[in-house]
């Protein structure tokens, strides 16, 4: 079975602010980190593999230092990786970036499955799988727990996903795109072994070059939707500090509550 | 010319769910502006008994898809006929609910029509351009530092597509019967999907637990210290609670992901809600509305949620929770 799977660089903590003028985020550090769902996707992806053979390909689609995140995957056991970056196709909102990553999944090959996280730690629509899934025409299923291949059930996987407080066990026929939750699995740690192992894996870079995009088809200018305005919300009130000692201060707290239920 | 607020009526069971008539409040309310028709799309193989429960939220135009079969979960499918309805419809703007169904179907819809989606609007207001054509500003939460976004469609691209956040816009009361204009399409079919549900496992119900509380305690990053969660769990047993949390919460497994509050998880109505070191991230508070006491335990004296809170309490939580479990 070929997995490719969409990992996406985020920042490493909240500290960003937004940019007056263009209303972009503006990180207070470059530092960047593998979004902690796409870390359970490359788990899943792993354990399929290790079941039944082909390979593991990751892709990420970000400014060149990204090309650290695919390392680190590859650290984790993915064989081969994929990096897309190109001004061109920048700020894209998720229909412009799903458009690129689907692009980028044919030209790199033929896959059984392409798994990604369900939500990124940043941007944060969770609308990226399913949108890659509705440009290659595949069927998909977001948000899911776990995937498993059945020896007996060829072209399918059959996936588990919790909604509306059920567990649904599903069958997809593949090829398909999953989304899987963050924290679904315990994913693997790299060793000092397998780093040095993925300094020499296979990493391929597309720009817009191999893509073969209009400049007006991706990026902010292939982009239906755009961030026009960044606002700071009214501060409603402030709150009555309440003050005493710490057990005054209970029981404070102890007459707030009991008279706001006895209403 | 596109006209129309549309929204996605969604459904689970042959039910119909408590945020489409939110979605209609809203519509209602950008309609005032706009003049514009209120419309509703359902698909369903219950679609009959859902156009007439749909008709007593009083919309104007209802167009429904009738399903020879169960297609919860058939969202390659059901994105392809929603695709061409809209195509029917031509609305201006479709409100969709920013829940699990909502956004997996709706992110193929956009994809397909090419018309994007903005996602987990928290406000959405309709404005005006030079000409005098309207626009919807999409408002929501936007990364780290606490500010708002607003988001537009580009001018000349339909429908307006955004996802709504549940909880956010009061529902509409439903009348005893409507007067919409109901159209079937019965052109429209819903193709065979790759998806195919083998088995339905009841999971722990524990959502609702939090969504109906009236008292809900809020923990955050401050009660991962020491024994601090259990005096927490302690507390809300006391005070009949249920417990939420914050992000950190939930990544640190204290709590499970179905309890957290905010941008990315839940949005609660509780009558009382009482948070132990929680800064306020916009993110977080914007889960939880309209409370009658909202008491805040903090050592920062300038952490945001004291600009949210009723009552503030600068002090260490664990010496408030002790004192108070000794009450
Ligand atoms: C504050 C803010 C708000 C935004 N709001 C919207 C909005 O409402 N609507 C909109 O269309 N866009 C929005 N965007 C832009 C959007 O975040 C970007 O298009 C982003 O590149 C992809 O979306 P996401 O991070 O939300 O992905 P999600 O859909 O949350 O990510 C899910 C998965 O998709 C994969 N993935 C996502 N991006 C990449 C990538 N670059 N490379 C490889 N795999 C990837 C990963 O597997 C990831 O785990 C917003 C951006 C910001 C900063
Ligand atoms: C796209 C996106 C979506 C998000 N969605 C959500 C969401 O749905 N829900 C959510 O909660 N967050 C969400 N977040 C994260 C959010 O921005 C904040 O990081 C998070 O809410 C902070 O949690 P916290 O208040 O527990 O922790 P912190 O911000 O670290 O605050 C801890 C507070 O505890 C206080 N404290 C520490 N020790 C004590 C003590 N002993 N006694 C009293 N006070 C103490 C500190 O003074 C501090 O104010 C999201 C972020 C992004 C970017």
């Amino acid at each position: 079975m070929n997995i490719a799977v969409l990992i996406k660089q985020v920042p490493v903590s909240n500290d960003v602010s937004v940019d007056p003028e263009t209303h972009a985020l503006v990180r207070a550090s470059s530092e960047g980190m593998i979004n902690p769902a796409d870390l359970n996707a490359i788990e899943e992806a792993m354990q399929l593999k290790e079941q039944t053979d082909g390979k593991v390909v990751v892709f990420t689609m970000g400014p060149p230092d990204a090309e650290k995140a695919l390392r680190d995957a590859m650290a984790l056991g993915c064989d081969e990786s994929c990096l897309i970056t190109d001004r061109a196709v920048a700020g894209g909102d998720t229909v412009a970036t799903a458009k690129v990553l689907a692009k980028a999944i044919q030209l790199y090959g033929e896959f059984d499955l392409i798994l990604g996280g369900a939500l990124s730690a940043d941007g944060a629509t969770g609308q990226v799988a399913a949108m890659v899934a509705e440009e290659l025409n595949l069927p998909h299923v977001v948000e899911i727990q776990s995937v498993k291949y059945k020896e007996d059930q060829a072209g399918k996987v059959e996936v588990v996903k919790k909604m509306h407080d059920t567990s649904f066990r599903i069958a997809c026929a593949t090829p398909a795109v999953l989304s899987v939750n963050f924290g679904c699995n315990e994913p693997r740690l790299a060793t000092l072994r397998s780093k040095r192992a993925a300094k020499s894996k296979p990493l391929v870079t597309y720009t817009n070059a191999e893509l073969g995009f209009a400049a007006e088809e991706v990026g902010i200018k292939g982009s239906p939707t755009v961030t026009v305005d960044s606002f700071q919300p009214e501060t409603k009130k402030s709150a009555k500090m309440l003050t005493g000692t710490p057990a005054e201060l209970a029981k404070q707290l102890y007459d707030l509550i009991e008279e706001e239920k006895g209403k | 010319m596109a006209n129309g607020i549309c929204v996605y009526a969604e459904s689970y069971n042959g039910e119909l769910e408590t945020v489409a008539a939110e979605l209609v409040s809203a519509a209602k309310g950008l309609a005032e502006t706009t003049k514009e028709k209120v419309q509703a799309i359902v698909l369903s193989d219950h679609a009959e008994e859902l156009v007439k429960e749909l008709d007593k939220l009083g919309v104007d135009e209802i167009y429904a898809v009738k399903a020879d079969h169960d297609i919860t979960l058939q969202d390659d499918a059901v994105s392809a006929a929603i695709a061409e309805m809209l195509k029917k419809i031509e609305p201006s703007a479709v409100l969709v609910p920013a829940t699990p169904q909502g956004r997996s179907i709706f992110s193929r819809v956009a994809m397909r029509l090419g018309c994007g989606m903005t996602a987990d609007c928290t406000e959405v207001l309709a404005a005006q351009r030079e000409d005098g054509s309207f626009y919807i500003k999409q408002n929501k939460p936007s990364y780290g530092e606490n500010v708002f976004v607003t988001i537009l469609t580009k001018e000349g691209i339909y429908p307006q597509m955004m996802t709504v956040r549940p909880g956010v816009y009061a529902a509409c009361e439903a009348k005893e019967s409507g007067n919409a204009n109901v159209k079937f399409f019965d052109d429209i079919k819903i193709e065979k999907s790759g998806v195919e549900i083998l088995e339905e496992l009841p999971a722990e119900n524990t959502t609702d637990s939090i969504l109906g509380a009236e008292v809900v305690v809020v923990g955050g990053r401050g009660v991962l210290e020491d024994d601090n969660f259990e005096l927490l769990e302690k507390f809300a047993e006391k005070v009949g609670g249920a417990i939420g949390g914050t992000r950190p919460m939930v990544d640190s497994e204290m709590i499970p992901f179905n309890h957290q509050i905010g941008q990315t998880g839940l949005t609660i109505r509780p009558k009382i809600c009482i948070s132990f070191g929680v800064s306020g991230a916009i993110q977080h508070t914007e889960g939880i509305k309209d409370t009658n006491l909202y008491v805040a335990v903090n050592t920062d004296e300038n952490a945001a949620i004291f600009g949210v809170a009723d009552y503030g309490i600068q002090a260490d939580l664990k010496e408030i929770l002790e004192n108070y479990l000794t009450l």
